[in-house]
Protein backbone atom coordinates (compact mmCIF):
# COMPACT_ATOMS: atom_id res chain seq x y z
CA UNK A 1 0.00 0.00 0.00
CA UNK A 2 1.18 3.42 -1.21
CA UNK A 3 1.97 6.08 1.77
CA UNK A 4 -0.22 8.20 0.01
CA UNK A 5 -3.17 5.64 0.52
CA UNK A 6 -2.32 4.67 4.13
CA UNK A 7 -2.86 8.28 5.27
CA UNK A 8 -6.12 8.57 3.30
CA UNK A 9 -7.33 4.80 4.63
CA UNK A 10 -5.78 6.41 8.25
CA UNK A 11 -7.94 9.90 7.90
CA UNK A 12 -10.88 7.74 7.00
CA UNK A 13 -10.64 5.36 9.97
CA UNK A 14 -10.25 8.05 12.25
CA UNK A 15 -13.29 9.75 10.86
CA UNK A 16 -15.51 7.19 11.69
CA UNK A 17 -13.94 6.33 14.53
CA UNK A 18 -14.41 10.27 16.66
CA UNK A 19 -14.19 13.05 14.14
CA UNK A 20 -12.03 14.82 16.90
CA UNK A 21 -9.25 12.23 17.27
CA UNK A 22 -8.20 13.66 13.91
CA UNK A 23 -5.41 15.91 14.83
CA UNK A 24 -3.93 18.23 12.20
CA UNK A 25 -1.54 16.88 9.95
CA UNK A 26 1.95 15.99 11.37
CA UNK A 27 3.16 18.06 8.83
CA UNK A 28 4.60 21.79 9.38
CA UNK A 29 2.86 25.15 8.22
CA UNK A 30 6.34 25.25 5.45
CA UNK A 31 5.98 21.49 4.76
CA UNK A 32 1.92 22.25 4.43
CA UNK A 33 2.23 24.99 2.00
CA UNK A 34 5.54 23.46 0.08
CA UNK A 35 2.93 20.19 -0.29
CA UNK A 36 0.01 22.68 -1.71
CA UNK A 37 2.15 23.96 -4.20
CA UNK A 38 1.48 21.00 -6.14
CA UNK A 39 -2.65 22.02 -7.17
CA UNK A 40 -3.50 25.14 -8.26
CA UNK A 41 -4.24 27.80 -5.85
CA UNK A 42 -8.20 28.29 -4.72
CA UNK A 43 -9.88 31.05 -7.02
CA UNK A 44 -10.40 34.35 -4.40
CA UNK A 45 -14.18 33.36 -4.85
CA UNK A 46 -13.69 29.71 -3.40
CA UNK A 47 -11.27 30.87 -0.86
CA UNK A 48 -13.91 34.10 0.11
CA UNK A 49 -16.90 31.85 -0.20
CA UNK A 50 -15.85 30.38 3.12
CA UNK A 51 -16.17 33.71 5.06
CA UNK A 52 -20.19 33.55 4.48
CA UNK A 53 -21.35 31.92 7.50
CA UNK A 54 -20.04 34.73 9.38
CA UNK A 55 -19.60 37.48 7.37
CA UNK A 56 -22.38 37.00 5.17
CA UNK A 57 -23.07 36.45 1.43
CA UNK A 58 -19.90 37.83 -0.49
CA UNK A 59 -19.06 39.18 2.67
CA UNK A 60 -22.12 41.58 2.52
CA UNK A 61 -23.60 41.25 6.19
CA UNK A 62 -23.78 44.56 7.84
CA UNK A 63 -24.28 43.32 11.53
CA UNK A 64 -23.13 44.45 14.77
CA UNK A 65 -20.77 41.18 15.53
CA UNK A 66 -18.82 40.49 12.78
CA UNK A 67 -17.71 43.19 10.30
CA UNK A 68 -18.51 43.11 6.72
CA UNK A 69 -15.59 41.89 4.27
CA UNK A 70 -17.49 43.53 0.74
CA UNK A 71 -16.12 46.32 -0.15
CA UNK A 72 -13.18 46.64 2.27
CA UNK A 73 -9.87 48.15 0.73
CA UNK A 74 -7.52 45.79 -0.87
CA UNK A 75 -4.70 46.53 1.48
CA UNK A 76 -6.59 47.13 4.53
CA UNK A 77 -8.43 43.44 4.15
CA UNK A 78 -4.52 42.37 3.75
CA UNK A 79 -2.92 44.54 6.44
CA UNK A 80 -5.58 43.15 8.86
CA UNK A 81 -5.55 39.77 7.57
CA UNK A 82 -1.70 39.36 7.57
CA UNK A 83 -1.58 40.52 11.39
CA UNK A 84 -4.19 37.91 12.29
CA UNK A 85 -2.19 34.96 10.77
CA UNK A 86 0.99 36.76 12.12
CA UNK A 87 -0.67 36.66 15.82
CA UNK A 88 0.16 40.55 16.23
CA UNK A 89 -2.66 41.24 18.50
CA UNK A 90 -5.17 38.95 20.41
CA UNK A 91 -8.78 38.56 18.50
CA UNK A 92 -12.09 36.23 19.38
CA UNK A 93 -11.20 33.72 16.57
CA UNK A 94 -9.77 35.35 13.29
CA UNK A 95 -6.28 34.50 14.35
CA UNK A 96 -7.56 30.65 14.76
CA UNK A 97 -8.48 31.19 11.33
CA UNK A 98 -5.94 33.15 9.57
CA UNK A 99 -2.74 30.95 9.99
CA UNK A 100 -3.62 28.78 7.05
CA UNK A 101 -3.13 30.93 4.28
CA UNK A 102 -0.44 32.30 2.47
CA UNK A 103 0.50 35.90 1.31
CA UNK A 104 -1.35 34.62 -2.13
CA UNK A 105 -4.18 33.37 -0.88
CA UNK A 106 -4.94 36.35 1.33
CA UNK A 107 -4.37 38.57 -1.78
CA UNK A 108 -6.84 36.97 -3.87
CA UNK A 109 -9.27 37.15 -0.88
CA UNK A 110 -8.59 40.80 -0.90
CA UNK A 111 -9.36 41.67 -4.76
CA UNK A 112 -12.40 39.10 -4.55
CA UNK A 113 -13.88 40.99 -1.38
CA UNK A 114 -12.68 44.77 -2.81
CA UNK A 115 -14.98 43.46 -5.63
CA UNK A 116 -18.33 43.06 -3.97
CA UNK A 117 -20.66 46.31 -3.07
CA UNK A 118 -20.67 47.22 0.43
CA UNK A 119 -24.42 46.70 0.72
CA UNK A 120 -26.22 44.38 2.46
CA UNK A 121 -27.40 41.36 1.49
CA UNK A 122 -29.58 40.05 -0.08
CA UNK A 123 -28.82 42.23 -3.66
CA UNK A 124 -32.24 42.16 -5.56
CA UNK A 125 -33.76 43.45 -8.57
CA UNK A 126 -36.90 45.44 -9.01
CA UNK A 127 -38.85 42.13 -8.99
CA UNK A 128 -37.66 40.69 -5.88
CA UNK A 129 -34.98 38.14 -7.88
CA UNK A 130 -31.41 38.35 -7.34
CA UNK A 131 -29.01 40.58 -9.26
CA UNK A 132 -26.06 39.08 -10.58
CA UNK A 133 -24.29 42.20 -12.98
CA UNK A 134 -21.67 43.26 -10.83
CA UNK A 135 -21.04 39.97 -9.12
CA UNK A 136 -17.61 39.45 -8.76
CA UNK A 137 -15.38 36.39 -8.56
CA UNK A 138 -17.65 34.43 -10.76
CA UNK A 139 -15.56 32.05 -13.14
CA UNK A 140 -14.86 33.49 -16.63
CA UNK B 1 -50.37 9.01 -19.74
CA UNK B 2 -51.35 13.02 -20.66
CA UNK B 3 -49.96 15.50 -18.31
CA UNK B 4 -51.64 18.54 -17.18
CA UNK B 5 -50.26 22.08 -17.57
CA UNK B 6 -49.07 22.53 -14.29
CA UNK B 7 -47.33 18.62 -13.77
CA UNK B 8 -45.84 19.50 -17.21
CA UNK B 9 -43.84 22.56 -14.91
CA UNK B 10 -43.78 20.84 -12.37
CA UNK B 11 -41.68 17.85 -13.32
CA UNK B 12 -39.66 20.00 -16.13
CA UNK B 13 -39.16 22.94 -14.60
CA UNK B 14 -41.19 26.29 -15.56
CA UNK B 15 -38.07 27.45 -18.09
CA UNK B 16 -39.42 24.27 -20.18
CA UNK B 17 -42.74 26.09 -20.30
CA UNK B 18 -42.83 28.60 -22.64
CA UNK B 19 -44.19 32.22 -20.76
CA UNK B 20 -45.08 30.72 -17.53
CA UNK B 21 -45.56 33.50 -14.95
CA UNK B 22 -46.52 30.88 -12.18
CA UNK B 23 -43.55 30.65 -9.97
CA UNK B 24 -43.31 34.66 -10.12
CA UNK B 25 -39.72 34.48 -11.83
CA UNK B 26 -40.52 34.80 -15.44
CA UNK B 27 -38.74 37.36 -15.44
CA UNK B 28 -36.05 35.64 -15.80
CA UNK B 29 -35.51 34.18 -20.14
CA UNK B 30 -34.07 30.99 -18.95
CA UNK B 31 -33.02 28.72 -22.51
CA UNK B 32 -34.59 25.74 -23.21
CA UNK B 33 -31.45 24.50 -23.58
CA UNK B 34 -30.01 25.95 -20.22
CA UNK B 35 -29.07 22.53 -18.07
CA UNK B 36 -31.44 21.54 -15.85
CA UNK B 37 -29.83 20.73 -12.05
CA UNK B 38 -31.68 18.98 -9.40
CA UNK B 39 -31.16 18.88 -6.22
CA UNK B 40 -32.06 16.06 -3.18
CA UNK B 41 -32.75 17.77 -0.55
CA UNK B 42 -33.92 21.24 0.99
CA UNK B 43 -31.48 21.36 4.33
CA UNK B 44 -28.51 23.17 4.57
CA UNK B 45 -26.95 21.47 2.02
CA UNK B 46 -29.55 21.54 -0.82
CA UNK B 47 -29.92 25.42 0.05
CA UNK B 48 -26.92 26.59 0.10
CA UNK B 49 -26.05 24.24 -3.30
CA UNK B 50 -28.96 26.11 -5.05
CA UNK B 51 -28.94 29.49 -3.86
CA UNK B 52 -25.56 29.67 -4.64
CA UNK B 53 -25.21 28.24 -8.03
CA UNK B 54 -27.84 30.54 -8.56
CA UNK B 55 -25.80 33.64 -7.35
CA UNK B 56 -23.14 32.38 -10.06
CA UNK B 57 -25.70 31.60 -12.84
CA UNK B 58 -28.71 33.62 -13.81
CA UNK B 59 -30.01 31.03 -16.56
CA UNK B 60 -29.21 27.40 -15.40
CA UNK B 61 -32.28 25.50 -14.36
CA UNK B 62 -32.63 24.31 -10.49
CA UNK B 63 -34.84 22.07 -9.10
CA UNK B 64 -35.18 21.18 -5.92
CA UNK B 65 -36.76 17.94 -4.43
CA UNK B 66 -37.81 18.29 -0.52
CA UNK B 67 -40.65 16.63 1.12
CA UNK B 68 -41.16 18.72 4.21
CA UNK B 69 -42.68 22.31 3.19
CA UNK B 70 -40.36 24.03 5.94
CA UNK B 71 -36.73 23.22 7.12
CA UNK B 72 -35.94 24.10 11.16
CA UNK B 73 -31.71 24.90 11.79
CA UNK B 74 -30.16 22.17 13.47
CA UNK B 75 -27.62 25.25 14.50
CA UNK B 76 -29.47 27.46 17.58
CA UNK B 77 -32.09 24.32 18.29
CA UNK B 78 -30.14 23.15 21.81
CA UNK B 79 -30.59 26.80 22.74
CA UNK B 80 -34.76 26.41 22.72
CA UNK B 81 -34.36 23.98 25.68
CA UNK B 82 -33.05 26.69 28.06
CA UNK B 83 -35.83 29.02 26.10
CA UNK B 84 -33.20 31.31 24.77
CA UNK B 85 -34.15 30.40 21.98
CA UNK B 86 -37.53 29.45 19.38
CA UNK B 87 -38.27 26.95 16.80
CA UNK B 88 -40.44 29.50 14.79
CA UNK B 89 -37.06 31.62 14.41
CA UNK B 90 -35.39 28.74 13.35
CA UNK B 91 -38.08 27.71 10.89
CA UNK B 92 -37.66 28.80 7.01
CA UNK B 93 -40.53 28.41 4.77
CA UNK B 94 -38.92 27.96 0.59
CA UNK B 95 -41.19 30.91 -0.60
CA UNK B 96 -37.20 32.57 -1.41
CA UNK B 97 -35.95 29.46 -3.53
CA UNK B 98 -39.07 30.05 -5.54
CA UNK B 99 -39.40 33.71 -5.92
CA UNK B 100 -35.85 35.35 -5.40
CA UNK B 101 -33.86 32.44 -6.65
CA UNK B 102 -35.76 30.98 -9.48
CA UNK B 103 -35.99 27.24 -8.51
CA UNK B 104 -37.94 25.13 -9.33
CA UNK B 105 -39.88 23.51 -5.66
CA UNK B 106 -41.12 19.89 -6.11
CA UNK B 107 -42.59 19.02 -2.60
CA UNK B 108 -41.92 15.27 -2.99
CA UNK B 109 -39.60 12.51 -1.68
CA UNK B 110 -37.05 11.43 -4.13
CA UNK B 111 -37.15 6.89 -3.93
CA UNK B 112 -34.57 6.15 -6.28
CA UNK B 113 -32.32 7.50 -9.34
CA UNK B 114 -32.58 5.89 -12.55
CA UNK B 115 -28.53 6.68 -13.58
CA UNK B 116 -29.13 5.30 -17.47
CA UNK B 117 -31.84 7.86 -18.11
CA UNK B 118 -30.34 10.57 -15.61
CA UNK B 119 -33.48 10.73 -14.10
CA UNK B 120 -34.57 10.85 -10.43
CA UNK B 121 -37.85 8.92 -9.09
CA UNK B 122 -40.59 10.10 -7.02
CA UNK B 123 -42.80 8.67 -4.33
CA UNK B 124 -45.63 10.10 -6.32
CA UNK B 125 -44.50 7.76 -9.26
CA UNK B 126 -43.22 10.11 -11.14
CA UNK B 127 -39.46 11.64 -12.71
CA UNK B 128 -37.56 14.25 -12.63
CA UNK B 129 -34.67 14.24 -15.35
CA UNK B 130 -31.42 16.11 -14.95
CA UNK B 131 -28.41 17.02 -16.21
CA UNK B 132 -26.23 17.61 -13.70
CA UNK B 133 -27.94 15.94 -9.78
CA UNK B 134 -26.77 16.39 -6.55
CA UNK B 135 -27.84 14.65 -3.30
CA UNK B 136 -27.65 16.23 0.14
CA UNK B 137 -30.51 14.18 2.39
CA UNK B 138 -28.37 14.32 5.89
CA UNK B 139 -28.20 11.39 7.53
CA UNK B 140 -29.94 8.47 8.81
CA UNK B 141 -30.29 7.20 12.44
CA UNK B 142 -29.18 3.57 13.43
CA UNK B 143 -31.82 2.87 16.08
CA UNK B 144 -30.95 -0.55 17.16
CA UNK B 145 -27.55 0.58 18.31
CA UNK B 146 -29.35 1.04 22.03
CA UNK B 147 -32.09 -2.32 21.87
CA UNK B 148 -35.35 -1.21 22.66
CA UNK B 149 -34.94 2.11 20.41
CA UNK B 150 -36.79 2.49 17.57
CA UNK B 151 -37.85 5.26 15.08
CA UNK B 152 -41.53 5.04 16.48
CA UNK B 153 -40.32 5.93 19.98
CA UNK B 154 -38.34 8.75 18.68
CA UNK B 155 -41.72 9.93 16.98
CA UNK B 156 -43.54 9.44 19.87
CA UNK B 157 -42.57 9.19 23.54
CA UNK B 158 -38.67 9.20 23.32
CA UNK B 159 -37.43 12.33 20.74
CA UNK B 160 -33.91 11.87 19.56
CA UNK B 161 -34.22 15.46 18.24
CA UNK B 162 -31.15 15.42 16.71
CA UNK B 163 -33.16 16.75 13.48
CA UNK B 164 -34.74 19.69 15.23
CA UNK B 165 -38.08 20.37 14.97
CA UNK B 166 -41.43 19.22 16.36
CA UNK B 167 -39.14 16.10 18.44
CA UNK B 168 -37.39 19.44 20.08
CA UNK B 169 -40.70 20.60 21.11
CA UNK B 170 -41.57 17.72 22.90
CA UNK B 171 -38.35 16.81 24.46
CA UNK B 172 -38.57 20.51 25.73
CA UNK B 173 -41.96 20.30 27.10
CA UNK B 174 -41.09 16.75 28.61
CA UNK B 175 -37.53 18.52 30.25
CA UNK B 176 -40.28 21.38 31.32
CA UNK B 177 -42.50 18.68 33.33
CA UNK B 178 -40.37 16.68 34.83
CA UNK B 179 -40.82 16.41 38.81
CA UNK B 180 -38.26 18.53 40.88
CA UNK B 181 -35.68 16.51 41.49
CA UNK B 182 -36.06 14.12 38.35
CA UNK B 183 -33.15 12.85 36.59
CA UNK B 184 -32.71 13.32 32.80
CA UNK B 185 -30.48 11.00 31.09
CA UNK B 186 -28.69 11.48 27.67
CA UNK B 187 -27.29 8.89 25.33
CA UNK B 188 -24.04 10.37 23.26
CA UNK B 189 -22.98 8.43 20.65
CA UNK B 190 -19.88 7.20 18.80
CA UNK B 191 -18.67 7.30 15.25
CA UNK B 192 -19.33 10.45 13.31
CA UNK B 193 -22.51 12.40 14.55
CA UNK B 194 -24.17 15.78 12.99
CA UNK B 195 -21.90 18.71 15.13
CA UNK B 196 -19.62 16.54 17.68
CA UNK B 197 -19.98 18.98 20.46
CA UNK B 198 -23.91 19.51 20.28
CA UNK B 199 -24.49 16.54 22.92
CA UNK B 200 -22.61 18.35 25.23
CA UNK B 201 -24.18 21.63 24.44
CA UNK B 202 -27.63 20.37 24.58
CA UNK B 203 -27.03 18.57 27.98
CA UNK B 204 -25.50 22.35 29.16
CA UNK B 205 -28.61 24.40 28.23
CA UNK B 206 -30.93 21.65 30.01
CA UNK B 207 -28.79 21.85 32.96
CA UNK B 208 -28.23 25.79 32.58
CA UNK B 209 -32.48 25.32 32.42
CA UNK B 210 -33.35 23.79 35.30
CA UNK B 211 -30.87 24.83 37.55
CA UNK B 212 -33.66 28.02 37.76
CA UNK B 213 -36.46 25.65 37.79
CA UNK B 214 -35.85 22.52 39.35
CA UNK B 215 -32.50 23.21 41.25
CA UNK B 216 -32.59 19.49 42.65
CA UNK B 217 -32.76 17.60 39.36
CA UNK B 218 -29.70 15.80 37.39
CA UNK B 219 -28.25 15.26 34.02
CA UNK B 220 -26.81 12.34 33.46
CA UNK B 221 -24.69 12.04 30.04
CA UNK B 222 -23.69 8.09 28.97
CA UNK B 223 -20.94 8.28 26.35
CA UNK B 224 -19.61 5.50 23.99
CA UNK B 225 -16.96 7.50 23.25
CA UNK B 226 -13.95 9.02 25.90
CA UNK B 227 -13.72 12.17 24.75
CA UNK B 228 -15.36 14.88 22.86
CA UNK B 229 -14.75 18.42 20.55
CA UNK B 230 -14.93 21.17 23.54
CA UNK B 231 -14.80 18.30 26.39
CA UNK B 232 -12.26 20.30 28.51
CA UNK B 233 -13.93 23.50 28.29
CA UNK B 234 -17.31 21.57 29.14
CA UNK B 235 -15.71 20.02 32.65
CA UNK B 236 -13.93 23.08 33.63
CA UNK B 237 -17.50 25.03 33.19
CA UNK B 238 -18.78 22.53 34.90
CA UNK B 239 -17.17 21.83 37.62
CA UNK B 240 -17.69 25.11 38.15
CA UNK B 241 -21.01 25.77 37.80
CA UNK B 242 -22.66 22.63 38.40
CA UNK B 243 -20.41 20.88 40.62
CA UNK B 244 -18.90 18.06 38.01
CA UNK B 245 -17.07 15.22 39.52
CA UNK B 246 -18.89 16.08 43.03
CA UNK B 247 -21.54 13.85 44.80
CA UNK B 248 -24.02 16.11 44.21
CA UNK B 249 -23.32 17.18 40.63
CA UNK B 250 -26.10 18.43 38.40
CA UNK B 251 -24.27 16.99 35.63
CA UNK B 252 -22.28 14.11 35.22
CA UNK B 253 -20.46 12.40 32.40
CA UNK B 254 -19.81 8.61 32.44
CA UNK B 255 -17.47 7.57 29.62
CA UNK B 256 -17.17 4.67 27.14
CA UNK B 257 -14.12 3.43 29.23
CA UNK B 258 -16.05 3.57 32.77
CA UNK B 259 -19.46 1.58 31.31
CA UNK B 260 -21.25 4.71 29.64
CA UNK B 261 -22.07 3.15 26.75
CA UNK B 262 -25.98 2.81 26.82
CA UNK B 263 -27.12 -0.42 25.16
CA UNK B 264 -30.68 -1.46 26.35
CA UNK B 265 -33.96 0.79 27.01
CA UNK B 266 -37.17 0.16 28.24
CA UNK B 267 -39.45 2.27 26.82
CA UNK B 268 -42.47 1.40 29.52
CA UNK B 269 -40.50 1.71 32.66
CA UNK B 270 -38.16 4.29 31.51
CA UNK B 271 -34.91 2.76 32.38
CA UNK B 272 -31.24 2.35 30.42
CA UNK B 273 -29.23 -0.26 31.03
CA UNK B 274 -25.44 0.23 30.15
CA UNK B 275 -22.39 -1.91 28.92
CA UNK B 276 -21.45 -2.25 32.90
CA UNK B 277 -24.60 -3.69 33.33
CA UNK B 278 -25.67 -0.72 35.59
CA UNK B 279 -29.52 0.30 34.98
CA UNK B 280 -30.46 3.65 35.42
CA UNK B 281 -33.97 4.90 36.18
CA UNK B 282 -34.93 8.16 34.36
CA UNK B 283 -37.68 10.85 34.23
CA UNK B 284 -36.96 11.76 30.88
CA UNK B 285 -34.61 9.67 28.11
CA UNK B 286 -32.87 11.30 25.55
CA UNK B 287 -31.04 8.64 22.97
CA UNK B 288 -29.17 10.22 20.42
CA UNK B 289 -28.82 7.41 17.91
CA UNK B 290 -25.52 6.48 15.48
CA UNK B 291 -25.57 7.81 12.23
CA UNK B 292 -25.51 6.60 8.59
CA UNK B 293 -25.77 7.85 5.09
CA UNK B 294 -29.43 8.43 4.62
CA UNK B 295 -31.90 5.15 3.44
CA UNK B 296 -32.01 7.31 -0.23
CA UNK B 297 -28.23 7.06 -0.39
CA UNK B 298 -28.52 3.57 0.49
CA UNK B 299 -31.00 2.28 -1.62
CA UNK B 300 -29.96 4.55 -4.99
CA UNK B 301 -26.11 2.86 -4.62
CA UNK B 302 -24.57 5.57 -3.46
CA UNK B 303 -23.33 4.15 -0.47
CA UNK B 304 -21.51 1.14 -2.26
CA UNK B 305 -23.07 -0.73 0.57
CA UNK B 306 -20.83 1.16 2.77
CA UNK B 307 -21.99 3.45 6.10
CA UNK B 308 -21.39 6.47 4.71
CA UNK B 309 -20.92 7.80 0.74
CA UNK B 310 -17.65 7.20 -1.29
CA UNK B 311 -16.75 10.70 -3.34
CA UNK B 312 -14.16 12.37 -4.65
CA UNK B 313 -12.32 14.71 -2.90
CA UNK B 314 -11.97 17.41 -6.03
CA UNK B 315 -15.55 18.00 -6.82
CA UNK B 316 -17.84 15.99 -4.68
CA UNK B 317 -18.58 13.80 -7.64
CA UNK B 318 -20.18 10.44 -6.67
CA UNK B 319 -18.29 7.46 -7.07
CA UNK B 320 -21.20 5.77 -8.71
CA UNK B 321 -21.52 7.98 -11.60
CA UNK B 322 -19.93 11.43 -12.68
CA UNK B 323 -23.20 13.44 -13.10
CA UNK B 324 -24.77 12.88 -9.58
CA UNK B 325 -22.42 15.00 -6.85
CA UNK B 326 -23.29 14.43 -3.18
CA UNK B 327 -22.70 17.35 -0.18
CA UNK B 328 -23.21 17.29 3.46
CA UNK B 329 -23.60 14.34 6.51
CA UNK B 330 -24.27 11.81 4.40
CA UNK B 331 -20.84 12.07 2.80
CA UNK B 332 -17.78 9.42 3.95
CA UNK B 333 -15.61 12.87 3.87
CA UNK B 334 -12.97 13.76 6.98
CA UNK B 335 -14.93 16.40 8.23
CA UNK B 336 -17.06 17.27 10.97
CA UNK B 337 -20.60 16.42 10.02
CA UNK B 338 -21.78 20.32 10.79
CA UNK B 339 -24.31 22.79 8.92
CA UNK B 340 -21.16 24.79 8.17
CA UNK B 341 -19.24 22.20 6.62
CA UNK B 342 -22.28 21.39 4.10
CA UNK B 343 -22.46 24.90 2.85
CA UNK B 344 -18.58 24.72 2.01
CA UNK B 345 -19.02 21.58 0.16
CA UNK B 346 -22.57 22.48 -1.55
CA UNK B 347 -20.47 25.63 -3.02
CA UNK B 348 -17.68 23.90 -4.07
CA UNK B 349 -20.14 21.41 -6.03
CA UNK B 350 -22.03 24.42 -7.59
CA UNK B 351 -18.45 25.65 -8.93
CA UNK B 352 -17.72 22.51 -10.32
CA UNK B 353 -20.85 22.26 -11.93
CA UNK B 354 -20.61 25.55 -13.70
CA UNK B 355 -16.96 24.43 -14.41
CA UNK B 356 -17.85 21.38 -15.88
CA UNK B 357 -20.81 22.48 -17.63
CA UNK B 358 -18.80 25.56 -19.45
CA UNK B 359 -16.09 22.59 -20.52
CA UNK B 360 -13.40 23.82 -17.84
CA UNK B 361 -11.27 22.03 -15.60
CA UNK B 362 -12.81 22.18 -11.69
CA UNK B 363 -10.66 24.09 -9.81
CA UNK B 364 -8.89 23.42 -6.40
CA UNK B 365 -11.80 23.39 -3.43
CA UNK B 366 -11.07 24.72 -0.26
CA UNK B 367 -13.63 24.04 2.94
CA UNK B 368 -13.10 25.58 6.59
CA UNK B 369 -15.47 25.02 9.25
CA UNK B 370 -15.31 27.75 11.64
CA UNK B 371 -18.05 26.97 14.15
CA UNK B 372 -18.58 28.10 17.95
CA UNK B 373 -20.61 26.00 20.54
CA UNK B 374 -21.53 27.41 23.85
CA UNK B 375 -21.62 25.91 27.05
CA UNK B 376 -23.61 28.50 28.92
CA UNK B 377 -25.35 31.94 27.98
CA UNK B 378 -21.54 33.14 29.07
CA UNK B 379 -19.09 30.61 28.13
CA UNK B 380 -18.55 29.99 24.10
CA UNK B 381 -16.12 28.52 22.60
CA UNK B 382 -14.33 28.18 18.87
CA UNK B 383 -13.18 25.60 16.37
CA UNK B 384 -11.68 26.75 13.17
CA UNK B 385 -10.94 23.45 11.00
CA UNK B 386 -9.03 24.00 7.20
CA UNK B 387 -9.81 21.21 5.04
CA UNK B 388 -7.16 21.97 2.31
CA UNK B 389 -7.30 19.22 -1.21
CA UNK B 390 -4.28 17.19 -1.45
CA UNK B 391 -5.74 14.90 -4.39
CA UNK B 392 -7.01 11.91 -3.15
CA UNK B 393 -7.77 13.20 0.56
CA UNK B 394 -7.57 16.23 2.20
CA UNK B 395 -5.01 18.01 4.78
CA UNK B 396 -6.65 19.05 7.88
CA UNK B 397 -5.20 21.87 10.00
CA UNK B 398 -7.88 22.43 13.44
CA UNK B 399 -7.74 24.46 16.16
CA UNK B 400 -9.58 25.38 19.15
CA UNK B 401 -10.03 27.94 21.57
CA UNK B 402 -8.61 27.62 25.09
CA UNK B 403 -9.87 27.32 28.50
CA UNK B 404 -10.33 30.54 29.98
CA UNK B 405 -11.34 31.67 33.26
CA UNK B 406 -11.60 35.26 31.43
CA UNK B 407 -15.04 36.47 31.88
CA UNK B 408 -14.96 38.55 28.57
CA UNK B 409 -13.31 36.05 26.23
CA UNK B 410 -15.97 33.70 27.56
CA UNK B 411 -18.83 35.93 27.06
CA UNK B 412 -17.62 37.27 23.80
CA UNK B 413 -17.47 33.25 22.31
CA UNK B 414 -20.90 33.23 23.51
CA UNK B 415 -22.34 36.35 21.56
CA UNK B 416 -20.17 35.20 19.14
CA UNK B 417 -22.18 31.85 18.71
CA UNK B 418 -25.31 33.81 18.75
CA UNK B 419 -24.01 36.36 15.69
CA UNK B 420 -23.07 33.85 13.40
CA UNK B 421 -26.04 31.64 14.06
CA UNK B 422 -28.42 34.63 12.68
CA UNK B 423 -25.78 35.32 10.02
CA UNK B 424 -25.43 31.54 8.76
CA UNK B 425 -29.12 31.55 9.30
CA UNK B 426 -29.22 34.02 6.64
CA UNK B 427 -26.34 33.20 4.29
CA UNK B 428 -28.30 29.68 3.78
CA UNK B 429 -32.35 30.81 3.14
CA UNK B 430 -32.32 34.60 2.49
Amino acid sequence: MKSKNLLTGLALASCLLVPTAFAADPKTDAEITEFNKQFPMPTGKMLGNNCSACHGTLGAEFTEGMPSLAGMDKQEFIEIFTQFRDNKYPTIVMHDVAYVFTDEEIEAMADYFAAQRAEQWPHLNDDGTIKQGRMQGVAK
Amino acid sequence: MSLSRRQLIKYLGASAVAGSGLFGFSNQAWSKKSAHVVVVGGGVGGAAFAKYLRIADANIRITMIEPSPKYTFCPGSNEVFNGHETLDNLTFNYDTFKTRFGVNMIQDQAVAIDYDKKRVKLKSGDFVSYDKLVVSTGPDFIYDAVEGYSAELANTDLPHAWKAGPQTAKLKQQIDNMPQGGVFVMSSPDGAYRCPPAPYERASMIAEHLEKVNPTAKVIILDSKNGFTFDKHYWHYWTERHGYTTGDARISWVSEQDGGRAVKLDAKNKIITTASGEKIKADVINIIPPHKASKFAEDSGLTKGERWVPFDAKTFTSKVDPNVFVVGDMVDAPMSKTAYIASNQSKVVAQAILDQLAGREPGTPFITNNCVAIISEEYGMTIADTHRYAGDHFLVQKRISEVTDDPYARRIRAELAKNWQRTFRKDIFS
